[in-house]
C-alpha cells in the first residue's frame, strides 16, 4: 500500500508492544467458510480437505489486497476434533448437513462426572486420545494419524505462503482454556451444575489440564518462533459466571498460563467471546503487553481500552452481524469508530468481531479491509 | 412453608426443594400452591438477576430445578384444573443453524415463569413457524441464533407470517450472542435481546403477565 511506512510484521508488533503504527494492523479472523463463500467455494468443499481451506483463504488475501497478518485456519472440522480443540461431536457440511452450511458443534453431556478425576489422572491429552475422542467420533488411530499428517503438510505450505506475501501467521496452533474445553465436553448446564454442587473434581481437572496445555504450548510456540499462542475462552465471563466463579476457575489458571508464556517472551492472544464488561479490570494483573484481547463486539471494548489503555492491546471488533446483513457504509463508520477510539494511540489490530461470518457481504468484508488500509493512525 | 420453598430455589438447594416438595404432595397439599410457590421463587432469582446480584449461570440452575419440580407435579394436576400459563410461546432456532443452547435455556426460563411454550426445534423451514402460528396461535415467537446463516430464514420467516396474514397477531422477538438491533430491523422482528430474561420480560409484558 502506497504510504505505509511499516511491514505488516513491523506494525502487527508494534501494535502489540502498544507502540504507534503508521496505521491500524489488519488482521480479519478469516476461517476457511467465510473464505469459501467470498472465493465461490462450497462450504463441503473446505470442511474435507484443508488444502482446499487453505487455497481459499489465501486466495482471498490476494483478492482483497492482503492484510497484515493471516489467522491460521487450514483445518477441517474432523482435524479439530482429532486435536482436541472441537471437543464435541459435530455436524459436517457434506457428510451430515447441506453442503453450504456452516459445521456446527453438537452441546451434549459426553463427558461424564468421573472423567473429571480421569483428567487429573491421567492428563488431557491422554484421556482425550485413549478414551473420550470415541464417543463423539468414529475416528480409528489411522485416521487421527493421516488428519494430524494432513494438518502439518498445509501447515509447512501455510508458512511458506505466508513468507510468498511477506506477512507471518498471526499464531499457530489452537489453544483453549481448561475451564472453555471443560464446558464445551460436559455440557454448559452439567458443567454449571458441577461448578456450584461438586467444584472440587472440576478445579482438579483445570488444574492438570492448565499444565498440560503450558506444557504442551510452549514448545510449539517455540518451534514456529512466532511469539504468540492462542487462548479461546467462549463462557467464563460474568456473562455467564458470577465473580466468585471466575476468581476460582478461570483467573488463577489464567493467570499461570500467561505467566509461563510470558517468562519465553510469548504473547497470550485471548479469544474472549461474549460480554466481558465486569472481568476487564482483573486484566491489569497481566504484566503490560504479554497479553491480547480480541473481542467479539459484545464487550464494550471502548471502555475495556479505558480500563487498559497503555496496558495491552486490542483485536477486533467489527460485528459479524454488521458485516453479514450491514451495508459497506456502516462497516466503514463502525472501523473509523473503531480506530478513533480504541486504537488513537497504538494498541489496536482490527479484525472482525469473533470471526469473520460465512455469508459475509464481499462489499463489507473490502471496506473492512479498506478502511483500516486508509485510516491514519 | 411458601417463603421456606422460595428461598430454597432462590439458593439453589435442589435436593431440599424436591424433598420440601414432595413432602406438601404426600400431605395432600394442592399441587398448583407448589407450583405458584416455586415459580415465586424463580421470579425471585429473575429480579435478583435484573439487579445485578445474579448471572445467568444461576438463571439455569434455578430453572433446571424448577424443571424437575414441574415433572413431579405434572402428574398430579388434574385435567379439570391444569395449571394456569401466562401465554403462548413459540421458540425456534430457524434453518441453517443448528444450535440449541439458548434457545433450551430461553424455554426452561419461560416454562418456569409460568408460560407454554412449543419448541419448533433447530433448523426448522420458515414456512412449518406459519405452519404452528396457525395451530398453536402463539403471543410472542421467538427465534434463536447463534451464527448468522440463520438471518435470512429468520427475514423469510418473518415475510411469510405477513404473507399470511398473522404477523399483527404475534410479536416476534429475536436472540442469541450474534444478534444486533440491526438483525432486528432486517429480520422485521419487534424485539431483539442477547439476555434470556430480557426475553422472558418481554414475553410477560407482552401477555400482561407482569
Amino acid at each position: 500500500m502506497a504510504g505505509d511506512m511499516m511491514t505488516g510484521t513491523e506494525r502487527l508488533w508494534a501494535a502489540i508492544r502498544l507502540e504507534k503504527t503508521d496505521r491500524v494492523p489488519i488482521v480479519p479472523q478469516l476461517m476457511p467458510e467465510p473464505a469459501a463463500h467470498l472465493t465461490g467455494t462450497t462450504l463441503a468443499r473446505v470442511a474435507a480437505d484443508n488444502a482446499a481451506a487453505l487455497d481459499a483463504i489465501l486466495k482471498t488475501f490476494d483478492e482483497y489486497g492482503g492484510w497484515d497478518s493471516i489467522y491460521p485456519g487450514a483445518y477441517t472440522p474432523l482435524q479439530l476434533q482429532a486435536l482436541g480443540a472441537d471437543p464435541m461431536k459435530v455436524r459436517i457440511p457434506g457428510r451430515d448437513l447441506p453442503d453450504d452450511y456452516m459445521w456446527q458443534l453438537v452441546e451434549e453431556e459426553v463427558l461424564q462426572p468421573q472423567d473429571y478425576d480421569k483428567i487429573s489422572e491421567m492428563g488431557f491429552d491422554r484421556f482425550y486420545h485413549e478414551d473420550y475422542l470415541a464417543r463423539i467420533s468414529n475416528l480409528t488411530k489411522d485416521d487421527v494419524n493421516r488428519e494430524m499428517g494432513a494438518l502439518l503438510t498445509t501447515g509447512v505450505r501455510f508458512l511458506a505462503e505466508c513468507d510468498k506475501r511477506k506477512v507471518k501467521p498471526f499464531f499457530m496452533g489452537t489453544g483453549m482454556h481448561p475451564f472453555f474445553t471443560l464446558s464445551l465436553m460436559r455440557s454448559m448446564v452439567a458443567f454449571t451444575k458441577d461448578l456450584y454442587y461438586h467444584p472440587e473434581p472440576v478445579e482438579r481437572a483445570i488444574k492438570r489440564m492448565t499444565a498440560d496445555v503450558i506444557a504442551s504450548q510452549i514448545p510449539f510456540a517455540k518451534e514456529f518462533g512466532l511469539g504468540t499462542l492462542l487462548i479461546t475462552e467462549e463462557r467464563a465471563c460474568a456473562y455467564f459466571y458470577p465473580p466468585r466463579v471466575f476468581e476460582r476457575f478461570w483467573w488463577p489458571y489464567t493467570k499461570q498460563i500467561v505467566s509461563a508464556f510470558w517468562s519465553e517472551g510469548i504473547v497470550t492472544i485471548f479469544h474472549l467471546d461474549q460480554c466481558w464488561d465486569k472481568n476487564i479490570r482483573y486484566f491489569c494483573e497481566l504484566p503490560k503487553g504479554s497479553f491480547v484481547l480480541e473481542l467479539d463486539s459484545k464487550t464494550d471494548i471502548f471502555a475495556a481500552k479505558d480500563v487498559l489503555r497503555g496496558h495491552a492491546c486490542f483485536h477486533g471488533d467489527v460485528p459479524a452481524a454488521l458485516l453479514s446483513v450491514g451495508t459497506p457504509d456502516e462497516v466503514r463508520d463502525y472501523c473509523r469508530r473503531l480506530i478513533s477510539g480504541a486504537g488513537d494511540d497504538g494498541g489496536l489490530i482490527l479484525g472482525s468481531g469473533c470471526a469473520v461470518p460465512c455469508n459475509v457481504k464481499p462489499e463489507n468484508f473490502r471496506a473492512m479491509i479498506e478502511t483500516g488500509k486508509n485510516t491514519k493512525a | 412453608m411458601t417463603e421456606g420453598l422460595s428461598d430454597l430455589i432462590l439458593n439453589f438447594k435442589r435436593d431440599a426443594v424436591l424433598e420440601n416438595v414432595e413432602r406438601r404432595l404426600g400431605s395432600g397439599e394442592d399441587p398448583l400452591r407448589i407450583l405458584d410457590d416455586c415459580r415465586r421463587g424463580m421470579s425471585l432469582v429473575g429480579e435478583r438477576f435484573q439487579e445485578g446480584d445474579f448471572f445467568l449461570a444461576e438463571l439455569i440452575l434455578s430453572a433446571e430445578i424448577f424443571k424437575e419440580v414441574a415433572a413431579i407435579i405434572e402428574p398430579h394436576l388434574s385435567k379439570a384444573n391444569p395449571a394456569q400459563t401466562k401465554g403462548r410461546v413459540l421458540i425456534g432456532t430457524l434453518q441453517g443453524d443448528i444450535h440449541e443452547l439458548g434457545k433450551n435455556i430461553l424455554v426452561t426460563l419461560l416454562r418456569a415463569h409460568g408460560f407454554a411454550v412449543h419448541d419448533l426445534g433447530v433448523d426448522v423451514p420458515p414456512p412449518a413457524v406459519v405452519e404452528k402460528v396457525q395451530e398453536f396461535q402463539p403471543h410472542v415467537v421467538g427465534f434463536s441464533a447463534l451464527i448468522t446463516t440463520a438471518f435470512p430464514s429468520m427475514k423469510e420467516a418473518v415475510a411469510l407470517l405477513q404473507e399470511a396474514g398473522l404477523r399483527d397477531s404475534v410479536k416476534v422477538m429475536i436472540g442469541g450472542g450474534v444478534t444486533t438491533a440491526g438483525v432486528r430491523d432486517y429480520v422485521g422482528a419487534d424485539f431483539q435481546t442477547t439476555d434470556a430474561m430480557e426475553g422472558v420480560a418481554y414475553c410477560l409484558n407482552i401477555t400482561g403477565g407482569k
